[in-house]
Order: structure tokens, then C-alpha cells, then sequence
């Protein structure tokens, strides 16, 4: 507990059990970091995730062996794949019981070994300080994510006594992410910029763990060239700036997918060419160079082959382009890209997102998942901390509520957790209590992770759920009719779906169901004004509705599009 | 596709192994042999311990042999794979 003290950690996420009853004997004698007691693991894993996309600072959760190690595997893999700094201390059975089968034994080490960044065992307890020095300085450099430090009972003893020294530096001599590129690099770079006709910025989630959105902003003020966000991204360039496209991908914008195929010039900002980016890769934009600033040596040319690699925090490389086309040698003149910008604006007229087709209707229709977030939107004046689940109304979220700012917009891009949302909603707002925080959720993924209501009454986390219900699991169905013939197989519950209003109310919080267009606006309103409760929003859309646009796959390329249920671009 | 070599330095620790094979498996590479030893005799070393200016210590280290086929874009992705894991200290084609 000390050592976690000296990291500056206010906040751990935990449930006890045997293995870690000399850790949680030491939480209970010291009053420095609040203990936040879940009622699942996964659940103390998203909290944790969801906590350090929200602050940039690590999350810190503490399990149990066997079963709360195994528990707290899914949200450990969540914050991997979408590089979240996260420490997980997990207890093990005492040293000598090891390998024997012992009561809540697991190999924890080898069993997320796939899933983190790094892991520890400890052999002696005077390595704890060290180690945990270690562990704190991996996940959150470099590329970010996940370690594990296992903790053999024994070695948390009280008996244990060893000379506490805490390290003041770390360095760990085979670790060495890198810093800045090359001035040599820069320039390729620069001179690739300057001659380029019909570049675009194409920024992922990796600019936002960079903390890079000022320099983004202030090298688009030179440039003027079109942005692009991915769904980790999103909020790392202002939504409402003119030169934002939307996000692009698989639920992307027209306007984004095609500025991307047509493009000469991609720059991509911590994006890694994921397969929900670039559809079929061999026809991912035919005629574009990359340039990919990136701080992680794998995810450059693992994909898409990259023209110019800029390794290094993307902060650093972004400061020395801007340096670069600042002092004089390097001549820009963002008018030779107004041609690009007007057929990009084109395409945004043509097939854009309709807005204005979801808003304020005020009849008895059914009432349709876009509208929803429309209004939330405005509820909440834009600025709200998000998180999502997984699903349609994830993709609704993500198009419909537009993003500002960096880490107000959370949630599981890479892995698709379903189970994510609300347990990340309540790290979202023990960080921030003063902030509005929204969890746009569905049916389906809401009851995943649903004992989690019971520790936001504990804690008192007034998080507006807004559960987007279409009585069905949509994103799976939606693929079901689009290329399975319409055989919804196993994707409704026929029936059997909880009273979430009463199911709400017996956690202690409030519940309000909406289920028309004419009540709505009503509805939401009533929701946000109560201020200090929970309140669970069941809201009953259109079950027939699907997420457009959407790229066409298997073998499509970037302007392979659905754009409506019979409608292809 | 080609038959390569790689030569790993990797601290010699428990569980680092572990973690070099784990990969190979993970993302879908093969392996056709691998021999790992501890370095006693760290002298034919000090390229490495003047790269990155360290000392080593005799069976500090393990020098890992693994051979595998695989084409060069894709060679170039596993050691960068391989580079990525924090115990390891040097990751190149043997030649
Ligand atoms: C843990 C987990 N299991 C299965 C899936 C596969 N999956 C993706 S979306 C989806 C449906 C989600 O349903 P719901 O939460 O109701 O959202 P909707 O699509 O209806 O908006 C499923 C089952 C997943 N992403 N995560
Ligand atoms: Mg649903």
C-alpha cells in the first residue's frame, strides 16, 4: 500500500479473498487510497479502465487468486488491446503451495500472459517496492497497457519485515521505448506534406494516450487539411471543427471512407490500420503514401506498408513537424488543398449523415436509436463523459454524439466487451464526480455486467444509463439479416427481458421507461435533472433499424458502402 | 518464404522463455527448432553491452537460437514482435 501511495494512486478497485487477506488487512490500517469494493471482478477491471481513459493516469485493481484472478481476465484483455495503462495486483496461493493444485490456485502469469504488457511474480517481499516501481513505469510509457504482478500469499505476511526503500528511478535496461524521430525522418515527412494535393489526418486512440490533441489542433491550423478519427480516436480533433470528416471504418462517415480510398497522402496519428479501418488492405487506398507516426515499432507496416515511419511519442513527432513547417524553410499554402476540400464536401452533401431526419419528432412513431443520442447530445450540451457498451447503439453513440475533447468518449474498440460500459461509467466518475457521465447502453450488454448498480449505490455514482433497447442483440441480428438470409438465430430473448425500471429501483436508484417519440425529450429531460441519483433510462427504439453507413465486407474496399438497407454507394 | 534464424539475447528469468514461444504461438508463427542456453563467457557480448552501454554478468543473460520460415515483411514483423517483450535485450536475423 505504500508503494501504491508513492505512485500517486488515489483509487483502487478490488474484491477480497483468501489470498489477499494480509493486502486487504493492510488497505483496511491506512487511509491515504480509497478501496472501491465491485461486485465482480471484470467489474474492477473496466472501473480501473475506465478511470485511466478518463485521467490518462493508471488504474490499479486488486484480486484475489483463482477465481477473482480468472474474473478479472476479460477487462485486463480489454485495456490491452486498446493500450490502457492499467496495474493489476493479483494474490496467489503462499510460495510453497505453488504447482500443487492448492485450494484457489491458478496460473495467472500464464494464463494472461497473451494479455498484458508485461508481469511480475514476487519471490521476495523485498522486491515488492521495486517491482511495483517497474510495473507503474511499463504500463504507462511506451505503448501502454496492462501488467500483472502476482503475489504469493507468504509474501505479504505481516511476519515478513524487510527494510522498505522505495526506488526513486527506474531503469530497466532491455526497455526502452522510443522518444522522438529523427530531424532526417521529420523532413521525408514535410516534404511528403508539401507536396501532397489530397492528404488526410487520420488520428487513433494512440494520439489521445499521447495526450496529442493540442499539437494535432495546432499543426491542422497550419495545414488545413481534413481530419478523420477512429472509434478509439474520437475527441482527439474537436467534432465541430469544419475540417473533421467524422469518424471512418466499418460504421464510418461517406465522406471519411472516400476521402481516405482517394487520398494521396495518409498521415496517420497513433492509428494502427486495424481491419475495422482499412476493409480488404490489398485495396486499401490505391494511390496514397503513409506517413505513420507511431510510438510502437510493430504496429508500423504490419498492415499497410508505411512510406515514412516517425517512431517516437506522437506528441514529439507532431511538435517537430509543426517546428518544421514554422521556421521559414518550409513553405505551406493550404489553398492548394481547397479543391480536395470541395469534393469532400461533395460527398458529405450527397451521402453525410442525415441529422436532421432523427430530430424532434413529436408523433406516437417508434421511436428510432439515432434520435436517442441526438438528444442526449443535447441534453447534456455536448459535454458529457460517454462510455458505451457494445452493439448498434455503441456505433449510434459514436456517429451521433460529437466528441470535443480527448477521454470523454469510452469504450471497448478492439475487443468489443460487452459488459464494459456501465463499470467503466462508474471509474469515469469517481474521477469526476462533478462531470456528467452517460452509459449508452443496450439491453443486451447492460445485463452483463448489471451487479454493478449495487456498488454505484454504495459509492453513490449518479451515471444516467441509457439503455437503447430494441429487444434484441441488434448488431448480431443486423448481420443476420444482411448476410444470413434474416435466420435471427439465437439473437432475441423472446420475452424474457427484466423490468429494468423496477430491476433499477430495487438496486435503490430511479428508473423512468420511455417508449414514444412524444415522450422523449421528456423523458431525457427528467432524467438529467435529477442530479444525485441513478437513474436508468429504458428507452424501446425501432428493433428494425440498423447502423449505416457500413463498409462492405468480405473483399470491399474503403468506398464499398451500404448507405441503407437496399442502397449501396 | 525463406528458411531464417533469429538470434535473441533475453534476460535470463523466470518466465521469459516462456514469453518468446508464447508469441511465436500467439500470432500464428512457427517454429522448426529453438535451443536456449544461459551466456556464461558474456565477453562475446560486448557489442551489445557497448549498444546499450550495460555490463553483463556471466548467466545473466540466455542466448536463444529459434529457426522458422517465413517470408521477409513477415520477418521483420516478428522481431519487432519479439524486440517488443520488456525482457528481451536484441532480436536480429542470424546470418
Ligand atoms: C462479451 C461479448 N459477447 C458477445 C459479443 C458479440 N456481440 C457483439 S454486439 C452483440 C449484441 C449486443 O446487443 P445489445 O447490447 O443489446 O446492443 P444492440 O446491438 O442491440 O444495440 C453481441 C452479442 C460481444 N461483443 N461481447
Ligand atoms: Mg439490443
Amino acid at each position: 500500500m505504500q508503494a501504491l501511495h508513492e505512485e500517486s494512486v488515489d483509487l483502487i478497485f478490488g474484491y477480497p479473498g483468501g489470498a489477499a487477506l494480509h493486502v486487504y488487512d493492510a488497505v483496511f490500517r491506512q487511509d491515504k487510497i480509497e478501496h472501491i469494493l465491485v461486485r465482480h471482478e471484470q467489474g474492477a477491471t473496466h472501473a480501473a479502465d475506465g478511470y485511466a481513459r478518463s485521467t490518462g493516469k493508471p488504474g490499479v485493481v486488486l484480486v484475489t487468486s483463482g477465481p477473482g484472478a480468472t474474473n478479472a481476465v476479460t477487462g485486463i484483455a480489454t485495456a490491452f488491446m486498446d493500450s490502457i495503462p492499467m496495474v493489476v495486483l493479483s494474490c496467489q496461493v503462499a510460495s510453497h503451495l505453488i504447482g500443487t493444485d492448492a485450494f484457489q490456485e491458478t496460473d495467472m502469469i500464464g494464463i494472461s500472459r497473451p494479455i498484458v504488457k508485461h508481469s511480475f511474480s514476487i519471490e521476495n517481499p523485498n522486491e515488492i517496492p521495486r517491482v511495483i516501481k517497474e510495473a507503474f513505469h511499463i504500463a504507462t510509457t511506451g505503448r501502454q497497457g496492462p501488467v500483472v504482478i502476482d503475489i504469493p500469499k507468504d509474501m505479504t505476511a505481516p511476519d515478513k519485515k524487510f527494510n522498505y526503500d522505495y526506488p526513486s528511478e527506474v531503469d530497466i535496461r532491455s526497455y526502452k521505448p522510443p522518444v522522438a524521430p529523427s530531424d532526417k525522418q521529420v523532413q521525408r515527412a514535410v516534404d511528403a506534406i508539401l507536396a501532397s494535393e489530397k492528404p488526410v489526418l487520420y488520428a487513433g486512440g494512440g494520439a489521445i494516450s499521447s495526450n496529442a490533441s493540442s499539437e494535432l489542433i495546432e499543426l491542422n491550423k497550419i495545414l488545413r487539411a481534413p481530419v478523420t478519427n477512429t472509434l478509439m480516436g474520437l475527441g482527439v480533433y474537436p467534432a465541430s471543427d469544419p475540417y473533421f470528416l467524422g469518424m471512418l471504418g466499418m460504421h464510418g462517415t461517406y465522406q471519411a471512407n472516400m476521402a481516405m480510398h482517394n487520398a494521396d497522402l495518409i498521415i496517420a496519428i497513433g492509428a494502427r490500420f486495424d481491419d475495422r479501418i482499412t476493409n480488404t488492405p490489398s485495396l486499401f487506398a490505391p494511390n496514397a503514401k503513409i506517413i505513420h507516426l507511431d510510438i510502437d515499432y510493430s504496429s508500423v507496416s504490419k498492415i499497410i506498408e508505411a512510406n515514412i515511419a516517425l517512431f517516437g511519442e506522437v506528441k514529439n513527432s507532431l511538435n517537430k513537424i509543426i517546428s518544421k513547417l514554422n521556421d521559414g524553410s518550409n513553405n505551406h499554402n493550404p489553398e492548394k488543398f481547397i479543391p480536395w476540400l470541395n469534393k469532400i464536401a461533395e460527398w458529405k452533401a450527397l451521402h453525410g449523415l442525415n441529422h436532421d431526419l432523427y430530430l424532434d419528432q413529436t408523433d406516437n412513431n417508434m421511436i428510432l436509436p439515432q434520435q436517442v443520442v441526438q438528444h442526449v447530445y443535447q441534453e447534456t450540451e455536448g459535454n458529457a463523459f460517454v462510455t458505451s457498451d457494445v452493439g448498434q447503439h455503441q456505433m449510434f453513440a459514436a456517429q451521433y454524439y460529437h466528441f470535443d475533447e480527448p477521454r470523454k468518449w469510452i469504450n471497448s474498440g478492439s475487443m468489443g466487451t460487452m459488459g464494459f460500459g456501465l463499470p467503466a461509467a462508474m471509474g469515469v466518475k469517481l474521477a469526476h464526480p462533478k462531470e456528467e457521465v452517460v452509459c449508452i447502453t443496450g439491453e443486451g450488454s447492460i445485463q452483463m455486467c448489471i451487479q454493478e448498480l449495487s456498488t454505484c449505490l454504495q459509492y453513490n455514482l449518479p451515471i444516467k444509463i441509457i439503455n437503447i433497447n430494441n429487444e434484441a442483440l441488434g448488431m448480431v441480428k443486423q448481420w443476420q439479416d444482411m448476410n444470413y438470409g434474416g435466420r435471427h438465430s439465437e439473437s432475441t430473448y423472446q420475452n424474457s427481458l427484466p423490468n429494468f425500471v423496477e430491476l433499477a429501483r430495487s438496486f435503490g436508484h430511479e428508473g423512468i421507461k420511455i417508449e414514444k417519440n412524444s415522450d422523449l425529450k421528456e423523458g431525457l429531460r427528467k432524467a438529467f435533472s435529477l442530479k444525485d441519483k441513478l437513474v436508468f433510462v429504458d428507452i424501446y427504439v425501432d428493433p428494425s433499424e440498423h447502423v449505416y453507413p457500413m463498409l462492405v465486407a468480405p473483399n470491399g474496399s474503403l468506398k464499398d458502402i451500404w448507405l441503407g438497407k437496399d442502397k449501396k454507394a | 518464404m525463406n528458411k531464417r534464424k533469429i538470434l535473441i539475447i533475453l534476460e535470463n528469468k523466470p518466465g521469459a522463455l516462456a514469453r518468446v514461444v508464447g508469441l511465436f504461438h500467439q500470432r500464428g508463427y512457427n517454429i522448426a527448432s529453438l535451443h536456449v542456453d544461459a551466456v556464461e563467457d558474456v565477453s562475446q557480448y560486448s557489442w551489445l553491452e557497448n549498444n546499450l552501454s550495460i555490463n553483463l554478468k556471466p548467466n545473466e543473460v540466455s542466448e536463444m537460437t529459434i529457426s522458422t520460415t517465413v517470408s521477409d515483411t513477415l520477418l521483420t514483423q516478428i522481431l519487432r514482435q519479439i524486440n517488443k517483450l520488456i525482457d528481451v535485450l536484441y532480436a536480429e536475423e542470424k546470418i
